[in-house]
């Protein structure tokens, strides 16, 4: 069961990543942004429908998070099983 | 009220068995190299994928309680029951940050359980095991609650009977619960992985239907917000305010904001979803799960709204009255009222089911902090890996026996208290888990002390909190400091500041430090991509025998 060495990150990859996850969530967590019923979308208040889209907001961002931090596979291993080498 | 629906019942009694023959066969899934290794039983052999893991974590992330705990507060309270919906928003982003290192280093190290970790990172035998006893504390009614999520489904479809008896009323509870017990001592945790599949295709079927459906017969959504936005004006003759609100009231907005955060960051350090992470095959496995689990808080959120969909339907209003004003019944009532019973059976199924998959995840949790902190550590830490298993086998059967007694026992809203409790006391080991996957800056005995005030005074406020009728434990939520907060977070800046004074002063005094056994580089680690046509093949090309 082998371990790789550590992987290192250039240090604007991780800030991008954790302004990325900050915004996430901030977005939930301060309720006075969306703790109101207008402007609605079709019947539903906005705190219904702010909440609801904020949810796949989250996924993409997280995705993008997950491809800027993804290891890549070492030269003399081969192939993994994801979609190869990253940048 | 409540007659049995034959239909009803053959559906759901079908499904419970399809998901038994399912539990008992997936001891044969991906069979192990040597089964009785404590990382196959307790862990899946570390070897689960993207796709496993996603619906292992899933399975943690919402269990019969959130199923019915949820649009039962919505359907009380209003918008203040979506912070279940804000907080399993924020969850995956804060998971993100800190579950690769900890996967990382429990790789590395061998660690089954986070109270290995605590003990292995700061050479303390007594964190270590403060950490797994909060662990199984907060884990127990967590599973009792599991047993009342289920009791719920089969008060509405009529299932067990309105005998004195409690053996007999509770029959099919302690059958359902039996069956559970064997195919998990037997299989591990690939049974409930295997199970969460069945599970997840239900809970989606169901919950997509319902907001297709229920809606449209119902008058539609602008009339379920119209009649729910009036109900929660009306004036509570109790308390002599409104029952609720529609939208969160600036009055509310910091409980609302604390309880979100405060189960956010308490979620990932229960056992049972530190076991579904621990069981991930490599780091980037959770980090791209952690990307796709908010299908899950998407399907949350709609299940919340059940509980504005049950306030618009009167026959459902009724039955909660007839009740004893019990809002748990709203949904299972929901499904009976608008569903054709075939339907019905499935949208139950999906409740049982998903009661039985984290009950089983949290027992297995459960044990492996028993064989590793106490079996292991005090009573015979020359342990073979069979007599491990052996060990963590019996431990999750008195875990699911525990459980089953404590839900039949004890009256409901003790079940309910219990996991309040739960819920503050788990937070109250971040500081020796969470943070001390970043630094070791904290002093051993002073995470001990931090933990050990945090705890009294979590439970000290919980019990003095009135609401719902209750002189104690009425809330999750008090004022402090002129804010009505979640006293789990409120416990846990007590907790920091404690550790962080008594850090200095131990500093000060020139206390020992313990011995850190990890290594930096532990913390990084992730495995060699396989080279090779291995990659492809998940198990040996030949199995010893």
């Amino acid at each position: 069961m082998a371990h790789s060495a550590p992987s290192r990150k250039r240090p604007a990859t991780l800030g991008t990543v954790a302004v990325l996850l900050i915004v996430a969530i901030i977005g939930a967590l301060w309720v006075p942004i969306y703790a109101r019923s207008t402007p609605k979308l079709g019947p539903f208040p906005f705190f219904y429908w702010y909440q609801l889209i904020l949810v796949p907001v989250v996924a993409v961002l997280s995705w993008i998070c997950f491809l800027l931090l993804k290891t890549r596979p070492t030269p003399d291993a081969g192939p993994g099983d994801g979609g190869g080498a990253q940048k | 009220m409540n007659h049995l629906n034959a239909v009803t019942f053959v559906i759901l009694v079908t499904s419970f068995l399809i998901v038994t023959l399912i539990g008992f066969a997936s001891a044969r899934w991906r069979p192990a190299e040597d089964p009785m290794q404590l990382t196959e039983w307790g862990l899946g052999g570390r070897g689960f994928g993207t796709f496993i893991s996603w619906f292992l974590l899933g399975g943690d992330l919402y269990t019969a309680y959130t199923f019915i705990a949820v649009p039962a507060l919505v359907y009380a309270t209003g918008a203040a029951g979506f912070y279940a919906l804000s907080y399993t928003i924020m969850v995956f982003p804060i998971v993100f940050i800190f579950a690769p290192r900890l996967w990382s280093v429990a790789r590395v190290r061998g660690y089954v359980t986070l109270g290995e970790f605590v003990r292995g990172r700061h050479g303390s035998q007594g964190l270590g095991l403060a950490v797994m006893v909060t662990g199984i504390l907060a884990t127990m009614p967590y599973i009792a609650l599991q047993l009342v999520g289920i009791e719920s489904v089969l008060t509405v479809t009529g299932i067990g009977s309105t005998s004195g008896n409690v053996l007999v009323r509770d029959l099919p509870l302690i059958i359902a619960f039996g069956v559970l017990s064997a195919y998990t001592f037997l299989a591990g945790l690939r049974a409930p992985a295997l199970i969460a599949f069945v599970k997840d295709i239900l809970i989606y079927v169901t919950v997509i239907v319902a907001i297709l459906y229920i809606p449209g017969r119902i008058g539609g959504w602008a009339h379920i917000f119209s009649v729910a936005s009036t109900h929660f004006k009306t004036v509570n003759p109790a308390t002599g305010k409104p029952f609720g609100s529609i939208v969160v009231l600036p009055a509310g907005e910091w409980a609302y904001a604390s309880l979100a955060l405060g189960s956010a960051l308490a979620l990932f350090v229960y056992p049972h979803a530190v076991t579904g992470v621990f069981a991930a095959k490599r780091r980037d496995v959770i980090r791209r799960n952690l990307a796709m689990l908010p299908a899950y808080s998407l399907i949350l959120g709609l299940i919340a709204l059940f509980g504005y969909m049950a306030r618009a339907v009167p026959a459902v209003n009724a039955g909660v009255k007839a009740g004893g004003g019990n809002s748990q019944l709203s949904v299972p009532l929901l499904f009976a009222r608008m569903f054709p019973s075939w339907f019905a059976g499935i949208a139950d199924s999906a409740i049982v089911i998903g009661a039985l998959v984290p009950a089983a995840i949290m027992s297995i949790a459960a044990a492996n902090l028993f064989t590793r902190n106490i079996y292991k550590e005090l009573l015979k830490p020359d342990a073979t890996p069979a007599q491990e298993t052996r060990v963590a086998r019996l431990a999750s059967l008195f875990m699911k026996v525990g459980a089953l007694g404590f839900a039949l026992a004890l009256n409901k809203t003790f079940s309910i208290n219990l996991q309040l409790l739960g819920g503050i006391w788990i937070l109250q080991t971040l500081p020796a888990t969470v943070l001390s996957l970043y630094t070791r800056w904290f002093h051993r005995f002073a995470l001990i002390a931090g933990w050990a005030v945090a705890m009294a005074y979590g439970t000290v406020q919980a019990y003095r909190t009135p609401g719902g009728g209750q002189a104690h434990f009425g809330a999750s939520a008090a004022p402090v400091f002129g804010h009505v907060i979640y006293i789990a977070v409120a416990a846990l800046v007590l907790n920091l500041v404690v550790s962080a004074v008594l850090t200095l002063v131990f500093r000060k005094v020139g206390l020992q430090d313990g011995y850190d056994e990890t290594r930096p580089a532990d913390y990084t680690a992730d495995l060699v991509p396989v080279p090779t046509a291995a990659a492809k093949t998940r198990t040996p090309a030949i199995p010893p025998r």
